[in-house]
């Protein structure tokens, strides 16, 4: 069975096949670069810069030579830029402030200023403040917030709409070319063609805009949407109605050479609780959700990949109701987010693409032996009957111990 | 005299002019600013707190509800410096170094400030050095330091270490909390006090301090 196979027998929760794996495939799936390179130096790969595949979280490639040595049955395809808009076709070499040296979009310097501060400026242009800071002993990146306070009296829908726009053809043409490639390799394709979150916290301040108008604070933005219901509704339909039109150019041109669409980032979950009741959530976001989900299944053979951090259990039906077809990060640290119980309450209708291995406490500071041990636990829950996809809580951050990371490798690796 | 009874709605609904026209209008019939202090907005803000612990209101509802009675507390707090009403005790806040996440660690602070602690903000991204300092300048008995990732609380035990070194670990309580944090981490790094959330942080910061 091949990698694609075996991750599309999951999805549609069909058991007999094993658990498929991802790392590296979305921005919420992946490794970061300071691991990668300590990976490839544990496995004596060619000691080589690593491509910076998403420099927000500073996100490294996972290529070909660790896609075999993990295992790794999916593959993503990206967009011509990144979400500072700056082109990612054009790379350069850099050093990061821990020393790394890496490969990034020749738009961004990682030169720190006197303080230790990287800086980054939207599409590249520094005669606008910076967009985003890499503040000194951080490993990623941080939006700043511009825009200033908001003016009711003067608020118009437009502003919060301008990073949203339909697809060009340059555009179609390059995830078209990314398409082929990435189906070629034989793995699963996961898709994110941009533009179609609905209010992802790490979206608002606009970080691709020059000079950003409209709500751009995260505090200003999650009162919002309890004083401006109106205001968000009005954004989220028009998103949904560019998203759908963009979707059906793309399916057009791409079909069904990617398998899975990744379309939403947005958190309802903190630590311990949720953003928002189950009734605003199914008044403000389920039926724009559900537009888009309903036009993707009813028109495509792609499944909806939706990411959610935090503890999350009352909203999952209403997730479900809208139409997604897979939840990740599956936050399994956080309050009632008990993994057994989401399998048996869930697992029939959604598929759990995350929650392998906790991110919080046992992968960055537990033993390769709890490690390993955890690994097999997590997949002895999720793995039954389908409906899993191998990943840890979010991405791999940059201090996690390289023995951990291959005891899980190695843990995958025996479970096949 | 006008009933400020509004001021209690007007702090929980997270309504921020109504919450300033009632605090300017009891400014107006000289009511004592420790019991509007107490009488009102402690109490809206305890009640929020325990809808949000109870998951009955949400991030969105507390920020409104922060800013509310944080518009309120400016109008007081002219004549609090200016008077020797009693604080319920003085405490530094900040997200630690490398680390910019701030919204947590906001309503945490308001939350005290609500409850009649004199709060001082350092902001995000604060060196041990920092903390340090702030402590020693403004006598503060409760030091909290806010973490989202797990590449930045382990800056926690440097800012622990900076205050030992300091010489004022005995007379500052410290007090941590952020996504990553446990009791149990609490606990190995030296740390006083935790909570998981803004309303339980008030009763720590109580209980250290024996208020």
């Amino acid at each position: 069975m091949t990698s694609k196979e075996t991750v599309l027998q999951s999805l549609n929760h069909k058991s007999g096949g094993r658990i498929p794996v991802d790392f590296g495939a979305t921005s919420v799936t992946g490794i970061h670069c300071r691991v990668v390179e300590a990976l490839r130096r544990y496995y004596g790969l060619e000691n080589r810069p690593v491509r910076i595949i998403e420099p927000f979280q500073m996100l490294g490639e996972v290529d070909e030579e660790l896609q075999k040595i993990i295992g790794v049955d999916v593959v993503g395809i990206w967009g011509r830029q990144n979400m500072f808009a700056i082109d990612e076709t054009r790379l350069h070499e850099q050093v990061t402030p821990w020393g790394q040296t890496v490969l990034v979009a020749e738009g961004i310097d990682l030169t720190p200023d006197k303080n230790g501060d990287v800086y980054i400026y939207a599409k590249g242009n520094r005669s606008f403040p910076p967009c985003a800071v890499m503040p000194e002993a951080c490993f990623f990146v941080n939006a700043i917030e511009r825009g200033g306070a908001v003016d009711d009296e003067n608020l118009s829908v437009s502003d919060n709409l301008e990073e949203f726009g339909y697809i060009s053809d340059e555009d179609l043409s390059h995830f078209a070319r990314e398409a082929d490639k990435a189906a070629a390799t034989g793995a699963a394709v996961v898709a994110a063609f941009g533009g179609t979150a609905l209010g992802d916290i790490a979206f608002v301040p606009g970080m691709g805009l020059e000079q950003p108008k409209g709500i751009r604070s995260v505090p200003e933005w999650y009162m919002s949407t309890v004083l401006r219901q109106d205001y968000i509704s009005q954004i989220f339909e028009k998103q949904t109605d560019i998203a759908v039109e963009n979707y059906r150019l793309l399916w057009e041109k791409i079909g069904n050479k990617v398998d899975v669409v990744f379309t939403c980032g947005t958190d309802f979950g903190t630590q311990t609780s949720q953003f928002c009741s189950v009734e605003t959530f199914n008044e403000l976001w389920l039926p724009h959700y559900k537009r888009m989900n309903d036009w993707i299944h009813q028109n495509t053979s792609w499944k909806v990949f939706k990411h959610c951090c935090g503890s999350i259990v009352p909203l999952i039906p209403s997730l479900i109701d809208a139409g997604f077809d897979i939840l990740n990060p599956v936050q399994i640290n956080a309050k009632d987010m008990d993994s057994q119980r989401l399998k048996d309450e869930f697992g029939d209708s959604v598929t759990f693409w995350g929650g392998g291995i906790d991110t919080q406490k046992v992968l960055p500071a537990g033993t390769p032996g709890e490690v390993r041990e955890h690994v097999r636990k997590q997949c002895g829950i999720f793995g039954k009957n389908g409906g899993f996809v191998f990943n840890s809580v979010h991405n791999i951050q940059a201090n996690v111990p390289i023995e951990n990371v291959v005891a899980m490798i190695e843990t995958l690796s025996e479970l096949k | 005299m006008e009933n400020i009874d509004k001021l209690y709605e007007a702090i929980l609904k997270g309504n921020l002019p109504l919450a300033v026209e009632m605090t300017k209008m009891a400014i107006e019939q000289k009511m004592d600013p420790k019991s509007i202090i107490d009488n009102y907005m402690s109490k809206a803000m305890d009640e929020i707190g325990s809808r949000f612990e109870n998951g009955k209101a949400f991030v969105p509802e507390l920020l409104m509800s922060a800013r509310a009675m944080k518009g309120a507390l400016e109008l007081l707090k002219p004549m609090l410096a200016n008077s020797d009403i009693p604080r319920a005790g003085t405490i530094v806040i900040g997200t630690v170094k490398g680390d910019l996440h701030d919204i947590g660690k906001n309503l945490v602070a308001s939350m005290l400030e609500g409850s009649g602690f004199e709060v001082i903000n350092l902001g995000v991204d604060i060196s041990s050095e920092k903390f340090a300092a702030s402590v020693v300048e403004h006598k503060a008995n409760i030091l909290c330091l806010s973490a989202l990732l797990t590449t930045t609380m382990n800056y926690m035990k440097e800012v622990i270490r900076a205050i030992e070194a300091a010489e004022i670990r005995n007379q500052v309580r410290i007090m941590i909390g952020g996504a990553p944090i446990s009791s149990a981490f609490a606990k190995e790094i030296g740390a006083d006090g935790y909570s998981s959330n803004a309303n339980a942080a008030v009763s720590v910061a109580k209980q250290l301090l024996a208020v």
